[in-house]
Protein backbone atom coordinates (compact mmCIF):
# COMPACT_ATOMS: atom_id res chain seq x y z
CA UNK A 1 0.00 0.00 0.00
CA UNK A 2 1.24 3.45 -1.68
CA UNK A 3 -1.05 6.17 0.26
CA UNK A 4 -3.07 6.89 3.12
CA UNK A 5 -6.22 6.26 1.32
CA UNK A 6 -5.40 2.96 0.45
CA UNK A 7 -4.44 2.34 3.80
CA UNK A 8 -7.38 3.64 5.60
CA UNK A 9 -9.51 0.89 2.76
CA UNK A 10 -7.55 -2.16 3.33
CA UNK A 11 -8.04 -1.49 7.56
CA UNK A 12 -11.56 -0.51 7.09
CA UNK A 13 -12.46 -3.55 4.90
CA UNK A 14 -11.14 -6.15 7.12
CA UNK A 15 -12.41 -4.11 10.38
CA UNK A 16 -16.09 -4.66 8.23
CA UNK A 17 -15.31 -8.35 7.39
CA UNK A 18 -13.63 -9.33 10.84
CA UNK A 19 -10.04 -10.81 8.51
CA UNK A 20 -6.29 -9.68 8.89
CA UNK A 21 -5.43 -7.04 6.99
CA UNK A 22 -2.33 -9.03 5.44
CA UNK A 23 -5.15 -11.06 3.54
CA UNK A 24 -5.95 -7.94 1.43
CA UNK A 25 -4.14 -6.37 -1.16
CA UNK A 26 -5.35 -3.95 -3.56
CA UNK A 27 -6.24 -6.59 -6.71
CA UNK A 28 -8.32 -8.35 -4.23
CA UNK A 29 -11.57 -8.41 -5.13
CA UNK A 30 -15.15 -8.21 -3.07
CA UNK A 31 -15.82 -11.57 -4.16
CA UNK A 32 -12.65 -13.27 -3.11
CA UNK A 33 -12.41 -11.50 0.08
CA UNK A 34 -15.98 -12.91 0.62
CA UNK A 35 -17.91 -9.85 1.04
CA UNK A 36 -21.65 -10.22 0.45
CA UNK A 37 -24.45 -7.43 0.36
CA UNK A 38 -24.48 -6.67 4.01
CA UNK A 39 -20.61 -6.62 3.64
CA UNK A 40 -20.87 -4.08 1.19
CA UNK A 41 -23.31 -1.52 2.55
CA UNK A 42 -21.34 -1.57 6.14
CA UNK A 43 -18.28 -0.99 3.86
CA UNK A 44 -19.96 1.82 2.16
CA UNK A 45 -21.21 3.00 5.37
CA UNK A 46 -17.87 2.71 7.00
CA UNK A 47 -16.30 4.37 3.72
CA UNK A 48 -18.73 7.79 3.92
CA UNK A 49 -17.88 8.50 7.65
CA UNK A 50 -14.24 7.67 7.63
CA UNK A 51 -13.85 10.01 4.39
CA UNK A 52 -16.51 12.62 4.97
CA UNK A 53 -17.95 11.86 1.03
CA UNK A 54 -21.39 10.72 -0.32
CA UNK A 55 -20.71 7.95 -2.86
CA UNK A 56 -24.06 7.52 -4.53
CA UNK A 57 -25.97 4.46 -5.37
CA UNK A 58 -24.86 3.62 -8.66
CA UNK A 59 -20.80 4.11 -8.14
CA UNK A 60 -21.56 2.19 -4.59
CA UNK A 61 -23.30 -0.80 -6.77
CA UNK A 62 -20.40 -0.43 -9.49
CA UNK A 63 -17.94 -0.89 -7.23
CA UNK A 64 -16.12 -5.17 -6.76
CA UNK A 65 -12.77 -4.40 -6.33
CA UNK A 66 -10.24 -2.46 -3.61
CA UNK A 67 -8.55 -1.15 -6.32
CA UNK A 68 -11.73 0.22 -7.59
CA UNK A 69 -13.01 1.68 -3.89
CA UNK A 70 -9.35 3.53 -3.45
CA UNK A 71 -9.66 5.32 -6.74
CA UNK A 72 -13.68 6.75 -6.77
CA UNK A 73 -12.49 7.65 -3.18
CA UNK A 74 -9.83 9.45 -4.79
CA UNK A 75 -12.13 10.62 -7.21
CA UNK A 76 -15.06 11.79 -4.82
CA UNK A 77 -11.82 13.25 -2.76
CA UNK A 78 -10.43 15.57 -5.35
CA UNK A 79 -13.94 16.57 -6.13
CA UNK A 80 -14.66 17.77 -2.84
CA UNK A 81 -11.53 19.62 -2.64
CA UNK A 82 -12.50 21.60 -5.46
CA UNK A 83 -15.18 22.02 -4.67
CA UNK A 84 -14.21 23.74 -1.61
CA UNK A 85 -11.68 25.37 -3.20
CA UNK A 86 -11.53 29.27 -3.20
CA UNK A 87 -12.60 30.87 -6.80
CA UNK A 88 -8.99 31.30 -9.17
CA UNK A 89 -10.01 35.08 -9.21
CA UNK B 1 -57.74 -33.40 12.10
CA UNK B 2 -55.94 -35.82 14.38
CA UNK B 3 -55.57 -34.29 17.84
CA UNK B 4 -52.29 -34.76 19.65
CA UNK B 5 -51.15 -34.43 23.58
CA UNK B 6 -48.48 -32.08 23.40
CA UNK B 7 -45.44 -32.84 25.38
CA UNK B 8 -42.13 -29.92 26.30
CA UNK B 9 -38.94 -31.86 25.70
CA UNK B 10 -36.84 -29.01 25.60
CA UNK B 11 -36.45 -25.69 27.86
CA UNK B 12 -34.06 -22.75 27.57
CA UNK B 13 -33.70 -19.95 28.84
CA UNK B 14 -31.33 -16.72 30.22
CA UNK B 15 -32.32 -14.34 32.40
CA UNK B 16 -31.53 -11.91 35.72
CA UNK B 17 -31.44 -15.49 37.27
CA UNK B 18 -28.68 -17.05 35.35
CA UNK B 19 -26.99 -17.41 31.46
CA UNK B 20 -29.30 -20.86 31.81
CA UNK B 21 -32.23 -23.28 33.00
CA UNK B 22 -30.66 -24.72 35.99
CA UNK B 23 -28.67 -21.68 37.67
CA UNK B 24 -32.17 -19.70 36.65
CA UNK B 25 -34.15 -22.81 38.57
CA UNK B 26 -31.48 -22.50 41.15
CA UNK B 27 -32.24 -18.64 42.10
CA UNK B 28 -36.28 -19.48 41.75
CA UNK B 29 -36.14 -22.07 44.30
CA UNK B 30 -34.10 -20.35 46.59
CA UNK B 31 -36.01 -16.92 46.32
CA UNK B 32 -33.26 -14.86 45.17
CA UNK B 33 -34.00 -11.74 43.40
CA UNK B 34 -31.86 -10.68 40.31
CA UNK B 35 -32.37 -7.30 40.74
CA UNK B 36 -29.72 -4.33 41.04
CA UNK B 37 -28.46 -1.29 39.62
CA UNK B 38 -29.06 -1.04 35.96
CA UNK B 39 -24.99 -1.18 34.65
CA UNK B 40 -26.03 -1.10 30.47
CA UNK B 41 -27.46 2.45 30.86
CA UNK B 42 -26.31 5.46 33.05
CA UNK B 43 -29.23 6.00 35.13
CA UNK B 44 -28.12 9.17 36.61
CA UNK B 45 -30.65 10.89 34.80
CA UNK B 46 -33.55 8.24 35.51
CA UNK B 47 -35.94 8.31 38.41
CA UNK B 48 -35.45 4.70 38.54
CA UNK B 49 -32.02 3.14 38.66
CA UNK B 50 -33.10 -0.98 39.36
CA UNK B 51 -33.56 -3.59 36.73
CA UNK B 52 -33.14 -7.43 36.20
CA UNK B 53 -30.11 -7.09 33.97
CA UNK B 54 -28.42 -10.54 32.65
CA UNK B 55 -25.15 -10.19 34.54
CA UNK B 56 -21.33 -11.38 33.31
CA UNK B 57 -23.15 -11.99 30.15
CA UNK B 58 -20.14 -11.64 27.03
CA UNK B 59 -22.14 -11.84 23.41
CA UNK B 60 -18.42 -12.55 21.80
CA UNK B 61 -18.39 -16.27 23.63
CA UNK B 62 -21.46 -17.06 22.30
CA UNK B 63 -21.07 -15.31 18.73
CA UNK B 64 -18.64 -14.92 15.89
CA UNK B 65 -18.15 -11.56 15.27
CA UNK B 66 -19.44 -11.23 11.79
CA UNK B 67 -22.30 -13.27 13.48
CA UNK B 68 -22.63 -10.56 16.32
CA UNK B 69 -22.92 -7.59 13.59
CA UNK B 70 -26.18 -8.70 12.95
CA UNK B 71 -27.44 -9.30 16.59
CA UNK B 72 -29.36 -6.96 18.41
CA UNK B 73 -29.17 -7.99 22.28
CA UNK B 74 -32.73 -9.39 22.10
CA UNK B 75 -31.64 -11.87 19.11
CA UNK B 76 -29.21 -12.81 21.15
CA UNK B 77 -30.64 -14.22 23.83
CA UNK B 78 -33.33 -16.02 21.69
CA UNK B 79 -31.14 -17.87 19.24
CA UNK B 80 -29.47 -18.52 23.05
CA UNK B 81 -32.49 -20.06 24.59
CA UNK B 82 -33.43 -22.15 21.34
CA UNK B 83 -29.78 -23.42 21.30
CA UNK B 84 -30.31 -24.22 25.18
CA UNK B 85 -33.83 -25.54 24.58
CA UNK B 86 -32.34 -27.85 21.40
CA UNK B 87 -29.90 -29.40 23.32
CA UNK B 88 -31.92 -30.36 26.31
CA UNK B 89 -34.57 -32.12 23.61
CA UNK B 90 -32.35 -34.29 22.23
CA UNK B 91 -33.78 -33.30 18.76
CA UNK B 92 -32.29 -35.24 16.36
CA UNK B 93 -32.76 -33.30 12.82
CA UNK B 94 -33.81 -34.98 9.41
CA UNK B 95 -34.49 -33.25 6.12
CA UNK B 96 -38.05 -33.70 7.10
CA UNK B 97 -38.16 -32.81 10.57
CA UNK B 98 -36.50 -29.35 9.33
CA UNK B 99 -39.34 -28.56 6.98
CA UNK B 100 -42.08 -29.62 9.95
CA UNK B 101 -40.56 -27.61 12.50
CA UNK B 102 -41.87 -24.20 13.40
CA UNK B 103 -40.78 -21.30 15.37
CA UNK B 104 -42.67 -19.03 16.75
CA UNK B 105 -41.22 -15.91 19.36
CA UNK B 106 -42.71 -12.88 21.31
CA UNK B 107 -41.21 -9.49 21.55
CA UNK B 108 -42.46 -6.79 22.46
CA UNK B 109 -39.78 -4.04 21.18
CA UNK B 110 -37.33 -5.79 19.38
CA UNK B 111 -34.23 -4.97 18.62
CA UNK B 112 -34.97 -1.33 19.88
CA UNK B 113 -31.81 -0.63 21.70
CA UNK B 114 -30.41 -0.91 18.21
CA UNK B 115 -32.68 2.22 17.53
CA UNK B 116 -31.77 3.99 19.75
CA UNK B 117 -28.04 3.68 18.72
CA UNK B 118 -28.91 4.86 15.55
CA UNK B 119 -31.22 7.61 16.73
CA UNK B 120 -28.77 9.27 18.69
CA UNK B 121 -26.16 9.20 16.02
CA UNK B 122 -28.87 10.94 13.90
CA UNK B 123 -30.64 13.35 16.30
CA UNK B 124 -27.97 13.96 18.89
CA UNK B 125 -24.39 13.65 17.10
CA UNK B 126 -25.77 15.08 13.51
CA UNK B 127 -24.17 12.13 11.85
CA UNK B 128 -26.45 12.25 8.96
CA UNK B 129 -26.96 8.72 8.82
CA UNK B 130 -27.58 5.28 10.45
CA UNK B 131 -25.65 1.89 10.42
CA UNK B 132 -26.93 0.13 7.57
CA UNK B 133 -27.46 -3.22 9.55
CA UNK B 134 -29.57 -1.14 11.40
CA UNK B 135 -33.10 -2.34 10.47
CA UNK B 136 -31.99 -6.20 10.62
CA UNK B 137 -30.98 -5.16 14.23
CA UNK B 138 -34.51 -3.71 15.33
CA UNK B 139 -36.80 -5.95 13.01
CA UNK B 140 -38.67 -7.80 15.82
CA UNK B 141 -38.74 -10.98 14.06
CA UNK B 142 -35.07 -11.44 14.23
CA UNK B 143 -35.00 -13.78 16.97
CA UNK B 144 -37.28 -16.22 15.08
CA UNK B 145 -35.20 -15.84 11.89
CA UNK B 146 -31.80 -16.54 13.24
CA UNK B 147 -33.06 -19.77 14.93
CA UNK B 148 -34.44 -21.03 11.78
CA UNK B 149 -31.49 -19.94 9.96
CA UNK B 150 -28.72 -21.57 12.95
CA UNK B 151 -30.98 -25.19 12.78
CA UNK B 152 -31.75 -24.65 9.31
CA UNK B 153 -35.60 -24.71 10.33
CA UNK B 154 -37.88 -24.19 7.40
CA UNK B 155 -41.51 -24.68 8.83
CA UNK B 156 -43.42 -22.09 9.97
CA UNK B 157 -41.59 -18.89 11.18
CA UNK B 158 -43.03 -16.12 12.78
CA UNK B 159 -43.31 -13.30 15.50
CA UNK B 160 -45.73 -12.15 17.95
CA UNK B 161 -46.14 -8.86 19.47
CA UNK B 162 -48.70 -8.17 22.43
CA UNK B 163 -46.60 -6.25 24.87
CA UNK B 164 -45.98 -7.93 27.85
CA UNK B 165 -48.66 -11.05 26.51
CA UNK B 166 -46.34 -12.05 23.55
CA UNK B 167 -44.92 -15.23 24.60
CA UNK B 168 -47.93 -16.51 25.84
CA UNK B 169 -49.16 -15.96 22.62
CA UNK B 170 -46.54 -17.23 20.92
CA UNK B 171 -46.24 -20.75 23.06
CA UNK B 172 -50.36 -21.05 22.80
CA UNK B 173 -50.14 -20.87 18.99
CA UNK B 174 -47.47 -23.24 18.53
CA UNK B 175 -49.09 -25.74 20.85
CA UNK B 176 -51.78 -25.59 18.78
CA UNK B 177 -50.17 -26.15 15.62
CA UNK B 178 -48.54 -29.50 17.03
CA UNK B 179 -51.67 -30.24 18.30
CA UNK B 180 -53.55 -29.93 15.07
CA UNK B 181 -50.82 -32.29 12.95
CA UNK B 182 -49.54 -29.12 11.42
CA UNK B 183 -46.05 -29.64 12.62
CA UNK B 184 -43.94 -31.99 13.91
CA UNK B 185 -42.37 -29.48 16.16
CA UNK B 186 -42.20 -26.43 17.26
CA UNK B 187 -39.56 -23.54 19.19
CA UNK B 188 -41.51 -21.11 20.57
CA UNK B 189 -40.98 -18.76 23.46
CA UNK B 190 -40.18 -14.97 23.47
CA UNK B 191 -37.04 -12.55 24.13
CA UNK B 192 -36.60 -9.02 25.04
CA UNK B 193 -33.78 -6.57 25.84
CA UNK B 194 -35.31 -4.03 26.72
CA UNK B 195 -32.57 -1.44 28.28
CA UNK B 196 -31.43 1.85 26.59
CA UNK B 197 -31.94 4.80 27.74
CA UNK B 198 -34.89 6.03 25.45
CA UNK B 199 -36.58 3.47 26.24
CA UNK B 200 -36.07 3.64 29.79
CA UNK B 201 -37.09 7.25 29.98
CA UNK B 202 -40.53 5.97 28.75
CA UNK B 203 -41.06 3.89 31.05
CA UNK B 204 -40.15 6.44 33.61
CA UNK B 205 -43.12 8.76 31.74
CA UNK B 206 -45.25 5.97 32.53
CA UNK B 207 -44.40 5.80 36.08
CA UNK B 208 -45.05 2.41 36.67
CA UNK B 209 -41.41 1.39 37.89
CA UNK B 210 -40.93 0.78 41.67
CA UNK B 211 -37.98 3.06 42.75
CA UNK B 212 -36.57 0.34 44.90
CA UNK B 213 -37.67 -3.60 43.88
CA UNK B 214 -40.93 -5.88 42.82
CA UNK B 215 -43.30 -6.79 45.61
CA UNK B 216 -45.92 -8.16 43.99
CA UNK B 217 -49.21 -8.74 45.61
CA UNK B 218 -47.31 -6.55 48.88
CA UNK B 219 -49.56 -4.11 50.42
CA UNK B 220 -46.52 -1.74 49.98
CA UNK B 221 -46.01 -2.56 46.72
CA UNK B 222 -44.77 0.24 44.17
CA UNK B 223 -44.81 -0.95 40.33
CA UNK B 224 -42.79 -3.20 38.39
CA UNK B 225 -38.78 -3.60 37.27
CA UNK B 226 -37.83 -4.07 34.14
CA UNK B 227 -36.30 -7.33 33.00
CA UNK B 228 -34.82 -8.89 30.01
CA UNK B 229 -33.67 -12.46 28.49
CA UNK B 230 -35.52 -15.41 26.79
CA UNK B 231 -36.85 -18.35 27.38
CA UNK B 232 -37.31 -21.22 24.58
CA UNK B 233 -39.80 -24.42 24.86
CA UNK B 234 -38.86 -27.44 22.91
CA UNK B 235 -42.74 -28.66 21.80
CA UNK B 236 -43.85 -32.07 20.47
CA UNK B 237 -46.67 -34.42 20.32
CA UNK B 238 -46.52 -36.95 23.35
CA UNK B 239 -46.52 -39.93 21.53
CA UNK B 240 -43.63 -38.75 19.23
CA UNK B 241 -41.58 -37.64 22.64
CA UNK B 242 -42.28 -41.34 24.25
CA UNK B 243 -41.31 -43.10 20.86
CA UNK B 244 -37.89 -41.73 20.52
CA UNK B 245 -37.11 -42.01 24.56
CA UNK B 246 -37.18 -37.86 25.33
CA UNK B 247 -37.19 -36.47 28.35
CA UNK B 248 -41.00 -35.11 28.99
CA UNK B 249 -40.76 -32.24 31.30
CA UNK B 250 -44.44 -31.62 31.19
CA UNK B 251 -47.41 -31.55 29.21
CA UNK B 252 -48.74 -28.46 27.85
CA UNK B 253 -52.86 -28.76 27.80
CA UNK B 254 -54.41 -25.65 26.79
CA UNK B 255 -54.13 -21.91 25.67
CA UNK B 256 -56.95 -19.25 26.37
CA UNK B 257 -56.87 -16.15 25.18
CA UNK B 258 -59.04 -12.61 25.35
CA UNK B 259 -58.69 -9.21 25.18
CA UNK B 260 -60.67 -6.25 27.53
CA UNK B 261 -62.17 -3.69 24.63
CA UNK B 262 -61.98 -1.48 28.00
CA UNK B 263 -58.44 0.69 28.18
CA UNK B 264 -55.18 0.66 27.06
CA UNK B 265 -53.72 0.18 30.46
CA UNK B 266 -56.11 -0.26 32.98
CA UNK B 267 -56.93 -3.78 33.09
CA UNK B 268 -60.56 -5.12 33.75
CA UNK B 269 -61.25 -8.07 36.01
CA UNK B 270 -63.89 -9.63 32.92
CA UNK B 271 -61.22 -10.08 30.55
CA UNK B 272 -58.17 -11.74 32.47
CA UNK B 273 -61.22 -14.04 34.00
CA UNK B 274 -62.42 -14.66 30.31
CA UNK B 275 -58.77 -16.14 29.19
CA UNK B 276 -58.31 -18.16 32.26
CA UNK B 277 -62.00 -19.63 31.90
CA UNK B 278 -61.25 -20.25 27.94
CA UNK B 279 -57.97 -21.80 28.72
CA UNK B 280 -59.17 -24.56 31.37
CA UNK B 281 -62.12 -25.68 28.59
CA UNK B 282 -59.31 -25.78 26.00
CA UNK B 283 -57.36 -28.03 28.38
CA UNK B 284 -60.94 -29.85 29.33
CA UNK B 285 -59.61 -29.51 33.48
CA UNK B 286 -61.82 -28.49 35.69
CA UNK B 287 -61.05 -25.76 37.84
CA UNK B 288 -60.30 -27.69 40.97
CA UNK B 289 -57.70 -29.64 39.32
CA UNK B 290 -55.61 -26.86 39.52
CA UNK B 291 -52.96 -25.92 42.16
CA UNK B 292 -51.16 -23.41 41.09
CA UNK B 293 -50.96 -19.95 39.07
CA UNK B 294 -47.74 -18.54 37.84
CA UNK B 295 -49.29 -14.91 38.18
CA UNK B 296 -48.90 -12.18 35.82
CA UNK B 297 -48.35 -10.28 39.09
CA UNK B 298 -46.37 -7.20 37.59
CA UNK B 299 -46.39 -5.32 41.52
CA UNK B 300 -48.21 -2.48 40.09
CA UNK B 301 -50.61 -0.93 42.12
CA UNK B 302 -53.59 -1.49 39.56
CA UNK B 303 -52.84 -4.58 38.15
CA UNK B 304 -52.35 -7.30 41.44
CA UNK B 305 -55.97 -6.51 42.78
CA UNK B 306 -57.08 -6.66 39.69
CA UNK B 307 -55.39 -10.15 38.98
CA UNK B 308 -57.15 -11.63 42.22
CA UNK B 309 -60.33 -10.76 41.74
CA UNK B 310 -60.05 -12.24 38.29
CA UNK B 311 -58.64 -15.45 39.66
CA UNK B 312 -61.54 -15.39 42.97
CA UNK B 313 -63.66 -15.23 39.73
CA UNK B 314 -63.00 -18.00 37.98
CA UNK B 315 -62.14 -20.18 40.60
CA UNK B 316 -64.58 -19.72 43.64
CA UNK B 317 -64.06 -21.37 46.50
CA UNK B 318 -61.10 -22.94 45.06
CA UNK B 319 -59.01 -19.76 44.76
CA UNK B 320 -58.68 -20.08 48.45
CA UNK B 321 -57.15 -23.62 47.97
CA UNK B 322 -54.72 -22.04 45.21
CA UNK B 323 -51.48 -21.59 45.27
CA UNK B 324 -50.21 -18.39 43.36
CA UNK B 325 -46.87 -16.96 43.01
CA UNK B 326 -45.48 -13.69 40.48
CA UNK B 327 -42.03 -15.06 39.59
CA UNK B 328 -41.30 -11.82 38.10
CA UNK B 329 -40.08 -10.51 41.68
CA UNK B 330 -36.90 -12.17 40.78
CA UNK B 331 -36.48 -12.31 36.82
CA UNK B 332 -37.99 -8.95 36.49
CA UNK B 333 -40.70 -8.03 34.43
CA UNK B 334 -39.27 -9.06 31.03
CA UNK B 335 -41.96 -7.99 28.34
CA UNK B 336 -42.55 -9.70 25.59
CA UNK B 337 -39.81 -12.75 27.08
CA UNK B 338 -41.90 -12.39 30.50
CA UNK B 339 -44.40 -15.40 29.58
CA UNK B 340 -41.92 -17.25 28.61
CA UNK B 341 -39.53 -17.39 31.33
CA UNK B 342 -42.64 -17.66 33.56
CA UNK B 343 -44.04 -20.89 31.36
CA UNK B 344 -40.09 -22.48 32.33
CA UNK B 345 -41.11 -21.95 36.13
CA UNK B 346 -44.51 -23.25 36.20
CA UNK B 347 -43.11 -26.46 34.09
CA UNK B 348 -40.45 -26.88 36.29
CA UNK B 349 -42.44 -26.00 39.70
CA UNK B 350 -44.68 -29.28 37.65
CA UNK B 351 -41.82 -31.28 37.44
CA UNK B 352 -40.06 -30.99 40.29
CA UNK B 353 -42.54 -30.55 43.08
CA UNK B 354 -41.54 -27.00 44.10
CA UNK B 355 -43.53 -24.04 43.81
CA UNK B 356 -41.33 -20.83 43.40
CA UNK B 357 -41.91 -17.53 46.23
CA UNK B 358 -42.97 -14.21 45.68
CA UNK B 359 -39.75 -12.82 46.70
CA UNK B 360 -39.37 -9.12 48.14
CA UNK B 361 -43.19 -9.70 49.75
CA UNK B 362 -43.59 -7.63 53.62
CA UNK B 363 -47.15 -7.99 54.40
CA UNK B 364 -50.10 -9.07 52.79
CA UNK B 365 -52.72 -6.68 50.80
CA UNK B 366 -56.92 -7.66 51.34
CA UNK B 367 -57.53 -6.28 47.92
CA UNK B 368 -54.89 -9.17 46.79
CA UNK B 369 -56.34 -12.11 49.01
CA UNK B 370 -54.19 -15.06 47.73
CA UNK B 371 -51.95 -17.72 49.06
CA UNK B 372 -48.96 -15.90 47.29
CA UNK B 373 -46.06 -18.27 48.51
CA UNK B 374 -44.02 -15.26 50.22
CA UNK B 375 -40.36 -15.73 49.93
CA UNK B 376 -39.98 -19.55 50.74
CA UNK B 377 -40.33 -21.60 47.66
CA UNK B 378 -42.67 -24.90 48.50
CA UNK B 379 -42.63 -28.27 48.16
CA UNK B 380 -45.53 -29.20 46.88
CA UNK B 381 -47.07 -31.68 44.25
CA UNK B 382 -49.66 -29.97 41.89
CA UNK B 383 -51.43 -31.50 39.28
CA UNK B 384 -52.01 -28.53 37.21
CA UNK B 385 -50.85 -25.01 36.32
CA UNK B 386 -51.59 -21.86 34.82
CA UNK B 387 -49.14 -18.93 33.67
CA UNK B 388 -51.14 -15.72 33.30
CA UNK B 389 -49.79 -12.98 31.01
CA UNK B 390 -51.96 -9.58 30.77
CA UNK B 391 -50.72 -6.90 28.38
CA UNK B 392 -51.09 -3.44 27.87
CA UNK B 393 -54.06 -2.86 25.30
CA UNK B 394 -55.52 -5.01 27.62
CA UNK B 395 -54.65 -8.37 25.72
CA UNK B 396 -54.97 -12.07 27.80
CA UNK B 397 -53.27 -14.92 27.03
CA UNK B 398 -53.31 -17.81 29.21
CA UNK B 399 -51.82 -21.18 29.39
CA UNK B 400 -52.18 -24.94 31.04
CA UNK B 401 -49.02 -27.03 32.02
CA UNK B 402 -50.03 -30.76 33.61
CA UNK B 403 -47.18 -33.24 35.17
CA UNK B 404 -46.43 -35.32 33.21
CA UNK B 405 -46.82 -38.96 35.35
CA UNK B 406 -46.04 -41.02 32.57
Amino acid sequence: MTDSVAEKVVGMLASVKHIPRERITLDSSLQDLGFDSLDVITMLFELEKEFEIAIPDDEARSVTSVRGIVERIRKLLAAASTDSAPPAN
Amino acid sequence: MREHRVAITGLGAICALGQNVAEAWDALCQGRPGIGTIKSVDVSGLRFQNGAEVRGYDPAFHFDPSRMDLLDRFAQFAVLAAREALRDSGTVWTPGLRESTAVVSGSSVGGQSSQDVGFRELYKLERGRVHPLSILRIMANAGASHISMEFGITGPVYTISTACSSANHAIGLAFRMVRDSEVEMAIAGGSEAPFSLGLLKAWEAMRVIAPDTCRPFSRDRRGMILGEGSGMLVLEPLEAARARGARIHAEIMGFGMSSDAHHITQPSVAGPARAMRAALRDAALRPEQVGYINAHGTGTPGNDPMEARAIHEVFGAHANQLAVSSTKSMHGHALGAAGALEAVATILALREGILPPTANFTAPDPECNLDVIPNRARPAKVECALSNSFAFGGLNAVLVFRAYSG
